[in-house]
């Protein structure tokens, strides 16, 4: 074999003045500095062996203790919000959420929520805004009780279908906004640079080699003088003027 | 007319397997994304319905990800190590490089009128790109594929809003690969004039010599200089297997132009 050169001479050879490179063996020296690497690097996955990389995410209420900690209070906003606005936002704490609205019972979900209607639970699997939300009174989202309270969200609806949904399970947007519209932006702003960063590179695709093709099919289809004869066109064009 | 070998058998079987996951992946895809409409019904009461259709679209893409793990140890094993940085740099490689570059602004010229036609080597810088597209298209459907596969697994790793995120990347990724193979490559491989009314170098591995010298010049000359030429040359392939070809390739384009125009017809009445 030849000597070797450059960085794996440097990186090896020097430690011990020696020259290691005719021989591959010269690696795995004991106390070479690959070999240090390579012990360090078993040790590594040993560790792993033993520690395992667990999945936190969805663990995290049964070692916080999560429903322990907050009874049922409604804690005091930092910032107020406008009276209009707290006599709708407020309702997402209320143990009935719709209380009081008049003509509630003659209306179905989607006349007052238009836009929860599209969604793939309802539209690919024919599920109702019901099965996952309750019967009446439907609670708030964020009523200590209710059963699509973040805490136990997954627990109590997801995992109606899904077995063994975590809380991170939970975290999927089911009415997820349309990610084209600017107002992604604010609500799913991962979600909108992502649609709009593939859209970009398809749109690219596209408009560089559909004119691509149309150009390559016209070259080959039309007579080989063609492109010289537009060229004089334009040229004569040019002159008359 | 002499015949020049192109591609070996195992390249062949590649695009052979590629070719017919990539149209079943594309049925049982837009089957899913269309459920919502007649077409999509259609397309999905074909491999029995919504259901039976997830299945296949599973199946198959995890199939076509073990094709590419295999065409992955098809490249370490074709790679010669022995000179490594000069042979996978060489012309007979399908990595980039710099001539391709000026190549493809020639080319252009060449489109225009402007130019002379550029001494193109084995590849052209189209067919180089044709192949990364197709590298980093199964890189992103098939990792987002795998995940999106049991959400309730995978979302013990990574909050649930990913899979929102993933899910477009899925389909926007399809959208283009379909959108490219069924517009771009079926045109450039059937219709352009030079190779009306099929391009049968995949199929049957070879290539007439004069269109070589008319398309690759500098790949023709190398050969010949080098003198493995002569030993390139392969034989005709029988009238059976050239009617199959001919029925295979026609078949797949069919295929892709009822869904391409399927899907652009339907697409009014899509729900996402």
């Amino acid at each position: 074999m030849t000597k070797l050169s450059g960085r794996f001479q440097s990186l090896i050879g020097h430690h011990f003045d020696v020259d290691v490179s005719h021989n591959l063996r010269g690696y795995f020296y004991a106390g070479s500095a690959f070999r240090r690497y390579l012990e360090w690097l078993l040790f590594g996955l040993f560790l792993l062996f033993i520690f395992p990389v667990r999945p936190v995410l969805g663990q995290k209420e049964v070692i916080t203790r999560h429903y322990e900690d907050e009874g049922p209070v409604i804690r005091k906003r930092l910032i107020t919000l406008s009276p209009t606005a707290y006599k709708i936002r407020h309702r997402i704490t209320m143990a009935d959420s719709h209380l009081g609205l008049r003509f509630y019972q003659y209306r179905s979900c989607i006349d007052c929520h238009p836009r929860q209607a599209r969604n793939l639970h309802k539209m690919r699997a024919g599920i109702s805004c019901r099965q996952c939300h309750g019967t009446e009174p439907i609670a708030g989202i964020k009523h200590h009780y209710s059963p699509m309270n973040p805490k136990r969200r997954h627990a109590y609806i997801c995992a109606k279908c899904h077995k063994g949904a975590s809380s991170s399970f939970a975290k999927y947007i089911v009415h997820e906004p349309n990610p084209a519209y600017l107002a992604t932006k604010d609500t799913f702003p991962v979600l909108f640079y992502v649609f709009w960063l593939m859209a970009a590179i398809a749109a690219g695709t596209f408009a560089t080699f559909l004119p691509y093709m149309v150009m390559l099919g016209m070259r080959e289809l039309l007579p080989h003088n063609f492109q010289w004869s537009i060229k004089e066109l334009l040229v004569r064009w040019i002159k008359s003027r | 007319m002499t015949l020049i070998k192109r591609f070996t058998l195992a390249q062949r079987l590649f695009h052979l397997v590629l070719m017919l996951c990539f149209v079943t992946q594309a049925v049982t895809g837009l089957a899913r994304m269309y459920i919502t409409t007649d077409w999509g019904k259609f397309l999905a009461s074909l491999f029995g319905g919504y259901y039976g259709t997830l299945n296949i679209h599973w199946w198959v893409g995890l199939f076509m990800l073990a094709a590419f793990c295999v065409h992955i140890a098809y490249l370490f094993r074709r790679v010669d190590w022995k000179r490594l940085p000069g042979s996978i740099y060489g012309p007979d490689s399908i990595l980039p490089r710099p001539e391709d570059a000026s190549q493809a602004v020639q080319h252009i010229g060449w489109l225009l009128g402007l130019s002379k036609y550029p001494r193109i080597d084995r590849w052209t810088y189209l067919e180089k790109f044709d192949y990364w597209a197709v590298f980093w298209g199964i890189c992103i459907l098939g990792s987002t594929g795998v995940i999106l596969y049991n959400p309730v697994f995978s979302s013990q790793y990574m909050p649930g809003w990913i899979l929102n995120v993933l899910l477009w990347v899925h389909r926007i990724e399809a959208l283009l690969a379909m959108g490219h193979v069924f517009i771009i490559h079926f045109f450039i491989a059937h219709l352009r004039r030079n190779n009306f009314p099929m391009d049968m170098a995949m199929f049957d591995g070879s290539v007439d010599l004069a269109k070589l010298r008319l398309e690759r010049p500098a790949w023709v000359a190398r050969m010949k200089q080098s003198g493995v030429l002569k030993r390139q040359i392969a034989s005709e392939v029988t009238m059976e297997k050239r009617v199959l070809f001919y029925i295979l390739g026609y078949a797949v384009m069919a295929i892709g132009v009822f869904l391409l125009i399927g899907g652009l017809v339907n697409s009014t009445a899509l729900v996402w």
